[in-house]
């Protein structure tokens, strides 16, 4: 018992009016995974920040190693042992990874000239103690997020801290860089470093913690050892009552393709991407982080420039060089990097629901119509339960998950012929989740094509009616009928196409 | 693929070490330069290099804390009423007997102060700098009319008009301060650790934040750099013409931002390096003698210059599209 090398006592903190953490205690073991779940909104993030000096708790106190402490800034906070890999990415894009992971810690000589050499060995021989491969010198904006997200470990290891918080921080990998993760976390564990690991993927929080503690409603429900907890028992405490934790039905009337693209290749990006979709299917894009999927779907929706290929709707060719015409052809895009591209953090949720569809909501004056606006929003806010309610608050205030929801809404407000999902259900928790997989289906069996980019294999499983895999901007097979997740991997990891060029 | 690597390997090596930009305003000053030298045979001889040169030291030394403040993502519009303020201040003082040094030193100890209040105040207030400073800017320039009314002050000993009229080696001695001073800061913007963190709170000052930098501390520093900058071109200055005035630097900070703008920095923050800016401030330099060379109007200078800076922003917005996503 006496073993804790952080514990937090009766933190309680309010932003405005709303009461995100109302008396939360919390103790974390050396050597040992806590994992922290809840749904989205239930205050875990706040929790972490005010752990790691960001913010100050209203009440309550924090204890490092059984002395009383107390953070006025995160610089304390890593001084004291303390380190966040947080979920919504924070590098500065404009410099090299190194630069990013040795923020102000760069090796320097008597009059604090930095020695980049020195910098860039020990960027790379950090990376080799975690086993991945990434040039040191890269810049931090040329990444995919995925890659991104392993930087951010990567920095928050760096610190050779005793206390490693990790806010959601599979959500942006692919499922070899997951397991990597889990062996860095092992690695941990074995040096006597406390991780405190948050997460919405209840089969991750199993397999690798040694303790979960549930979090609801900005109150601390209850701590379980792993060995002890079952899957449903914990949803359940999480949400209140049980949800299921199923796919939909796969489709039942699959009708004629309606949308193919032939030879899309942009250089040094992806090359000679085939493809159909079909009326009422979900076409699932598998693959590992950084394969192609996204880049394909950015040039579909217009974001990027193609260098050869035709897209074809209904049998006619349509150019697409804006995505502006993409959304009027009735293709839209729902971005991985929700706070990048998706959404106006500082508008309101309603300003962001309508936001793609803007046009059907203006007047032949060129006035909005409120009414409209006010009812449309409202009917998705209610649909998406898009929490709070009140759909006029910025979008800034609303935790991580309802952020992506209200991205969903906003495309689904746009009526698409062809919706390209982009890690759908990233950073979103189990009831949420469940729900986005039905309202695809539902939107398939309405007619809409859907395209579904996933990272996590039994989702993609789970969802797709067929597969297709990527590799190094490659397609190197479409699945289709019953397929297992050793196949799906068989093709993301093969440098052989199908058809054996 | 590496074959064709190999070969145009140095090629890549220049691009690398001087970045395209830098390389597209080298070869346009070289191309100016050729033209007038070609045009006009005076143009190219080392008298004309200085006058060149001397007619825009003052801005290119406030330049050097304008880069940084832009890299930072903020902006100091009160340089160009800090430089006629410490003129003035020396001005007095030496005129009221103090002894050169002190007459130095104070004035720039108020250009540090000002620059401190302008940091502190862009912190307490969470405004953007352009507005604590160009309220600053405004204010300055009210005082400085009120404690000159108006009246140039003159009569400086020659020992002070040094800094601003003498020559080492040949050299004026505004040239070499400015060498010494952009040279110094610049190779610290580069690789100390200290400046380094302005491309960090440039870039993501939330992350810089997070990662246990001193944001607000720093962004004092940047502004009281800035000011003690335009204290020093003040001081120049008022060397340069024996006198001051309340007039000194007038529109200053416009071609000052124009030529950090021009040197490739982003009014986003994050970019920019002084030799960029260096390169900026040589490009306007000889644009503005040029007009006095050739004898065209010089209401056209202005015209010019502005022209010059929207293509420069062109510029750069497309190379860094071509540039950053490979």
């Amino acid at each position: 018992m006496a073993n804790n090398v952080l514990r937090v006592e009766g933190i309680s903190k309010s932003f405005a009016s709303n009461k995100v953490l109302d008396q939360v205690s919390f103790e974390v073991e050396a050597g040992q995974v806590h994992a922290l779940v809840g749904e989205n909104g239930a205050g875990k993030t706040t929790l972490m920040n005010i752990i790691g000096g960001i913010h100050q708790p209203d009440e309550g106190s924090i204890f490092l190693e059984g002395y009383q402490t107390h953070f006025e800034d995160p610089l304390q906070a890593i001084k004291s042992g303390i380190s966040i890999v947080h979920q919504e990415l924070s590098l500065a894009l404009n410099l090299t990874v190194a630069q990013n992971i040795f923020a102000n810690r760069e090796e320097t000589n008597r009059i604090g000239l930095i020695n980049w050499k020195a910098l860039f060995d020990k960027t790379r021989a950090l990376f080799e103690r975690i086993g991945v491969d990434i040039e040191p010198t890269m810049l931090a904006g040329d990444m995919s997020v995925g890659l991104q997200q392993i930087v951010e470990i990567a920095k928050a290891l760096s610190f050779n801290a005793k206390i490693i918080i990790m806010d959601e921080p599979t959500s942006a990998l692919s499922d070899t860089e997951v397991e990597r993760l889990y062996n860095i976390i092992d690695d941990l564990k074995s040096r006597g470093v406390a991780v405190v690991f948050i997460s919405h993927k209840l089969n991750e929080v199993l397999k690798i913690s040694d303790k979960i503690s549930v979090l609801r409603d900005g109150k601390m429900i209850g701590t379980v050892a792993t060995s002890e907890a079952s899957r449903g028992e914990i949803i359940k405490t999480m949400v209140g009552h049980h949800i299921k934790d199923f796919f939909p039905p796969k489709s039942s009337g699959i009708e004629e393709e309606f949308f193919s693209v032939e030879g899309l290749t942009s250089k040094g990006r992806f090359q000679d991407i085939n493809f159909s979709l079909r009326k009422g299917e979900i076409l699932g894009f598998a693959g590992l982080i950084g394969s192609g999927r996204t880049e394909v779907a950015r040039a579909i929706f217009g974001a990027d420039r193609l260098d050869s290929g035709k897209i074809l709707l209904d049998d006619k060719e349509i150019r697409i060089s804006s995505p502006r015409e993409a959304i009027d052809q009735g293709i839209c895009y729902l971005t991985e990097d929700r706070k990048a591209l998706g959404l106006f953090l500082t508008m309101s949720v309603r300003k962001n629901i309508i936001s793609a569809a803007l046009k059907s909501f203006i007047s032949r004056l060129f006035f909005y119509k409120h009414r409209e606006i006010k009812n449309k929003s409202k009917e998705y806010v209610d649909y998406m339960q898009i929490q709070p309610f009140n759909d006029e608050i910025p979008l800034i205030s609303l935790s991580g998950g309802n952020k992506q929801k209200v991205l969903f809404a906003k495309w689904l407000c746009a009526n698409p012929k062809v919706l390209i999902v982009d890690e759908p259900t990233r950073g979103v928790d189990v009831g949420a989740k469940t729900r986005i997989h039905s309202d695809l289906r539902k939107l398939a069996e309405d007619g809409v094509g859907i395209i579904a980019i996933c990272s996590e294999l039994p989702e993609v499983l789970g969802l797709s009616d067929r597969i297709a895999v990527f590799h190094e901007g490659r397609i190197t097979a479409i699945l289709e009928g019953e397929v297992t997740q050793e196949e799906v991997m068989k093709y993301a990891v093969t440098k052989e196409v199908d058809d054996g060029k | 693929m590496m074959a064709n690597n190999q070969k145009i390997g140095w090629v890549q090596k220049i691009i690398k070490t001087f970045g395209m930009y830098n390389i597209g305003l080298i070869i346009s000053i070289i191309v100016l330069m050729l033209g007038m030298s070609i045009k006009y045979e005076y143009f190219l001889t080392w008298e004309n290099m200085k006058v060149m040169a001397m007619g825009f030291v003052l801005e290119a030394i406030m330049s050097i804390g304008m880069t940084i403040a832009i890299i930072s993502g903020g902006i100091d519009l009160s340089v160009s009423a800090v430089l006629p303020l410490t003129a003035i201040l020396a001005g007095f003082l030496l005129n009221g007997g103090f002894p050169i040094l002190l007459a130095i030193i104070i004035p720039l100890v108020v250009a540090c102060i000002i620059g401190f209040m302008n940091g502190t105040m862009t912190n307490l207030l969470r405004v953007h700098p352009f507005i604590v400073t160009l309220a600053t800017m405004l204010t300055l320039r009210g005082i400085n009319l009120v404690i000159t009314k108006g009246a140039t002050i003159s009569g400086f000993p020659k020992t002070f008009c040094f800094i601003g009229q003498g020559e080492l080696i040949g050299i004026p001695f505004p040239l070499i301060l400015f060498a010494i001073l952009a040279i110094v800061i610049g190779y610290s913007l580069a690789n100390h650790r200290f400046f380094q963190q302005v491309y960090f709170i440039g870039g993501n000052p939330r992350a810089a934040r997070m990662s246990g930098l001193k944001v607000n501390r720093f962004l004092v520093f940047v502004y009281v750099l800035s000011s003690f900058l335009a204290g020093v071109a003040g001081i120049v200055a008022a060397a340069q013409y024996g006198s001051a005035n309340n007039t000194f630097g007038q529109m200053a900070e416009l071609k000052v931002i124009a030529a950090v703008f021009i040197g490739g920095a982003s009014l986003y923050g994050g970019f920019g390096t002084m030799f960029g800016t260096f390169l900026g401030a040589l490009f306007l330099a000889i644009i503005y003698n040029a007009f006095v060379m050739t004898g065209v109007s010089t209401y056209w200078q202005d015209v010019v210059v502005g022209s010059m800076l929207l293509i420069a922003v062109f510029l750069g917005a497309y190379l860094k599209k071509r540039g950053v996503r490979r």
